[in-house]
C-alpha cells in the first residue's frame, strides 16, 4: 500500500503546483466568502422571515428554513456534480499522460514499485484531490447556511460525495485512455464523451422511443445499458442535498452500477499497462 | 546473490516491437548474450539503433522481452526487491519542473521504500554539485543540472548496480570530470556500473569492460585493454640521429612520424632484447607504447565487420 500512497503523494504534489488548481481552490474560497459576507438571513421560529443578498431582499413569503433552502442546495448539488466533473476532466486530464511521458515513466518503472501501484496511486491521488475539493466547497456551504439559518444538514456533503463517485467512473475511463495513448487531449475527450454518455444513459427510458424500432433502438439500448447512469446519480444527489424523496428506485443499485463500470474501466487500464513497453 | 553470480546475465534476448495493423515488427534485439561481472565498470557502445536503450530497458523490466532470459543481481528485474538495489538514470529524464531538488529526492527515496533523511539527500546533492541550487525550482535548472539531479536520484540508497544512459549528456567538461570521479568512486565502493554513452572517450576513461552492440547483437565484448590492443606491435620513438640501417637490422620498421619505429615482440623479454640491440647501435629511446587502437577505431572496425 505504501507505494500507492507514495505515487498518490507524487500526483497531489504535482497537482498543487499547478496554477489552475490553486486558482480553483481560491475561487471556491472567494465564492464562499462573498456568500458568507453578503447574505443575511433572518429566521423566526424556524421559518425564514427575510433574506438579503448584497442588501437586496430575495423573497418575502415566510417559509420554513429547510423548505426555503431546498432549491439552493439542489442547485448547489447540480453545480458540484456537473461543474465538478467537467472541471475535473479538464484539470486532471494531464496527470496520467504526464506521469507516462518519456523520461518519467522509465524512471518510475525502474523504481521498486509494481506497475499497478502507479495506476492505483494516480487514481487515488486524483480522487483525493476531487474529494478534498468537493468536501471543502460543500462543507463551506453547509457551514454558511448552518450558521446563518440555524439549519444543519449533511445532504450537500453526501451529494458532493455522489458527485465524486460519478467522477471516479469518468476518471477511470480517462486513466485507461492514458494507458493506450499518452495524450491529455484524448484523455479529456474520452472523459467528456463518457460524461455525455452517462447523462444520456440516465434518461435512456425516456429517450428510447425517439429511436425507430429495430436495430437503431436496440443499439441505443445496448450501448446505454453498459454506461454509468450519471444523470440519474446527479438527480439523486440533488434530492439528497435538498432532503427531498429520491426519484431513483434504488440508490444502492445505481451506485453499484457506476462503481462496477468504474472498476471495469480500471481493470482494462491495469491489464493494458501491465503488458505495455515504454 | 552468490559471489559467483554476475550482476547482469542475459541469454538469447530478443525483442520485437509490434505495431498495430502492421505485419511483422521491428526487431530491436536479436538473440543477445551478455554477462556483466559484479563490481565491473561496463560500457555498452554501438551505433544508433543498435538496441542499446532497448537492452537497458529490458534489464530494468521497462520493456518486456519477446524471448530469452534476464537475471539482474541474481533475480528477475520484475522483482521490486531487485529493483530496489538498482539506480537508474534514463536518457532523457523528465523532471517535475515546479519541484525543488530536495523534494524530488525525498519522493524518490520514499518510492524506493527508504526512510527520508534530508541530511543524506543534501549530501547527495552536494556530491553531484547542486548544493547551490537546492532552493531553486527544477524548472529553472540547466540541462546539465538536471542530469546531475538525475544522477543524484540514481545514487539514492547506495545501489549495488548503477545503470546510466548517457549520464553526462549536456554537462560541461568540468562537470563531466566531476561525474566521472563520482562514478569511479562508486565502482571503487563495489558498485557495478553499466554505462551507455555515445562519448567513447568517457567510456574509455570510466569502464574496464566494453560490449559493442550492432544490429541487436553483441558483436564484441571484453576487457577494454584487450579490445584496444594492437597485438604484439610496439611503437618506439628514438631521439634524432639514430642509425636507421642499424635499427632496421635490429628488427625495427620505420614508422610514419619522424624518429618513430615499429617493433613486434611477443613478450617483455623479446621487446627488451630488441631495445637492447637498438641501444647498442647508439639509438636513444624517448617513447615506448603499445601500438593499440582507440575505442572509436575498435567500434568502427567491429561494426563494419559485422555489417
Amino acid at each position: 500500500m505504501k507505494p500507492v500512497l507514495g505515487i498518490a503523494g507524487y500526483v497531489l504534489r504535482e497537482a498543487l503546483s499547478r496554477k489552475f488548481i490553486l486558482a480553483f481552490l481560491v475561487g471556491i474560497t472567494l465564492v464562499l466568502t462573498v456568500v458568507a459576507l453578503s447574505l443575511r438571513i433572518e429566521v423566526v421560529d424556524g421559518a425564514l422571515a427575510a433574506s438579503r443578498l448584497f442588501g437586496e431582499e430575495l423573497r418575502n413569503s415566510i417559509r420554513s428554513v429547510d423548505v426555503a433552502l431546498r432549491p439552493v442546495y439542489q442547485a448547489a448539488a447540480f453545480l458540484v456534480f456537473y461543474g465538478g466533473i467537467l472541471f475535473g476532466i479538464v484539470a486532471c486530464s494531464d496527470f496520467a499522460p504526464s506521469l507516462m511521458s518519456p523520461g518519467r515513466i522509465e524512471h518510475l518503472l525502474a523504481l521498486p514499485i509494481q506497475r499497478w501501484h502507479l495506476l492505483a496511486g494516480t487514481f487515488l491521488g486524483v480522487m483525493t484531490l476531487a474529494v478534498g475539493g468537493t468536501l471543502y466547497g460543500t462543507t463551506g456551504l453547509v457551514l454558511i447556511f448552518g450558521v446563518k439559518a440555524g439549519y444543519w444538514t449533511a445532504g450537500p456533503l453526501i451529494a458532493g460525495l455522489l458527485a465524486c463517485v460519478g467522477f471516479a467512473a469518468v476518471y477511470a475511463v480517462m486513466l485507461t485512455t492514458a494507458t493506450l495513448v499518452r495524450s491529455a487531449a484524448l484523455c479529456a475527450a474520452s472523459g467528456f464523451v463518457f460524461l455525455v454518455g452517462g447523462i444520456i444513459a440516465g434518461y435512456r427510458q425516456q429517450m428510447t422511443p425517439f429511436f425507430e424500432e429495430g436495430f437503431g433502438r436496440e443499439a441505443f439500448k445496448a450501448v446505454t445499458l453498459v454506461l454509468p447512469r450519471l444523470s440519474a446519480l446527479a438527480v439523486a444527489a440533488g434530492d439528497i442535498a435538498s432532503s427531498t424523496p429520491l426519484e431513483v428506485r434504488s440508490l444502492g443499485l445505481l451506485l453499484l452500477g457506476v462503481l462496477v463500470f468504474g472498476f471495469g474501466a480500471l481493470a482494462v487500464g491495469f491489464w493494458r499497462f501491465e503488458g505495455k513497453d515504454y | 546473490m552468490t559471489s559467483q553470480e554476475p550482476a547482469i546475465e542475459v541469454r538469447g534476448l530478443r525483442k520485437t516491437y509490434h505495431r498495430a495493423f502492421r505485419k511483422g515488427g521491428n526487431e530491436a534485439l536479436r538473440g543477445m548474450d551478455l554477462t556483466v561481472p559484479v563490481g565491473s565498470a561496463f560500457g555498452l557502445i554501438g551505433p544508433n539503433g543498435a538496441g542499446k536503450t532497448t537492452f537497458i530497458k529490458s534489464i530494468l523490466g521497462i520493456v518486456q522481452p519477446t524471448e530469452g532470459s534476464i537475471r539482474v543481481l541474481g533475480g528477475s528485474p520484475e522483482d521490486p526487491r531487485i529493483r530496489a538495489r538498482i539506480g537508474y538514470l534514463p536518457e532523457r529524464l523528465h523532471l517535475p519542473g515546479t519541484w525543488t531538488a530536495p523534494a524530488f529526492l525525498a519522493t524518490v527515496t520514499r518510492l524506493k521504500g527508504l526512510p527520508v533523511d534530508p541530511t543524506v539527500n543534501l549530501r547527495l546533492l552536494e556530491r553531484v554539485g547542486l548544493s547551490d541550487a537546492v532552493g531553486r525550482r527544477i524548472g529553472g535548472y540547466s540541462k546539465g543540472m538536471r542530469q546531475r539531479l538525475g544522477l543524484a536520484a540514481a545514487l539514492v540508497g547506495s545501489p549495488s548496480l548503477l545503470v546510466l544512459d548517457e549520464p553526462t549528456d549536456g554537462i560541461d567538461p568540468m562537470g563531466r570530470m566531476e561525474v566521472r570521479r563520482i562514478l569511479q568512486d562508486e565502482v571503487q565502493r563495489g558498485t557495478t556500473l553499466f554505462l551507455n554513452s555515445h562519448l567513447l572517450a568517457e567510456t574509455e576513461r570510466v569502464c574496464d569492460r566494453v560490449a559493442i552492440l550492432a544490429g541487436g547483437r553483441v558483436v564484441r565484448e571484453g576487457r577494454l585493454e584487450d579490445l584496444a590492443r594492437g597485438g604484439v606491435r610496439w611503437l618506439v620513438r628514438f631521439a634524432p640521429g639514430a642509425n636507421m640501417e642499424a635499427l632496421v637490422a635490429a628488427g625495427f620498421v620505420r614508422g610514419v612520424a619522424e624518429g618513430q619505429y615499429v617493433v613486434e615482440a611477443e613478450d617483455p623479454a623479446a621487446l627488451n632484447g630488441a631495445l637492447d640491440r637498438a641501444r647498442a647501435a647508439g639509438a636513444l629511446m624517448v617513447e615506448l607504447r603499445r601500438d593499440g587502437t582507440d575505442l572509436e577505431s575498435v567500434l568502427m572496425g567491429t561494426v563494419e565487420a559485422a555489417a
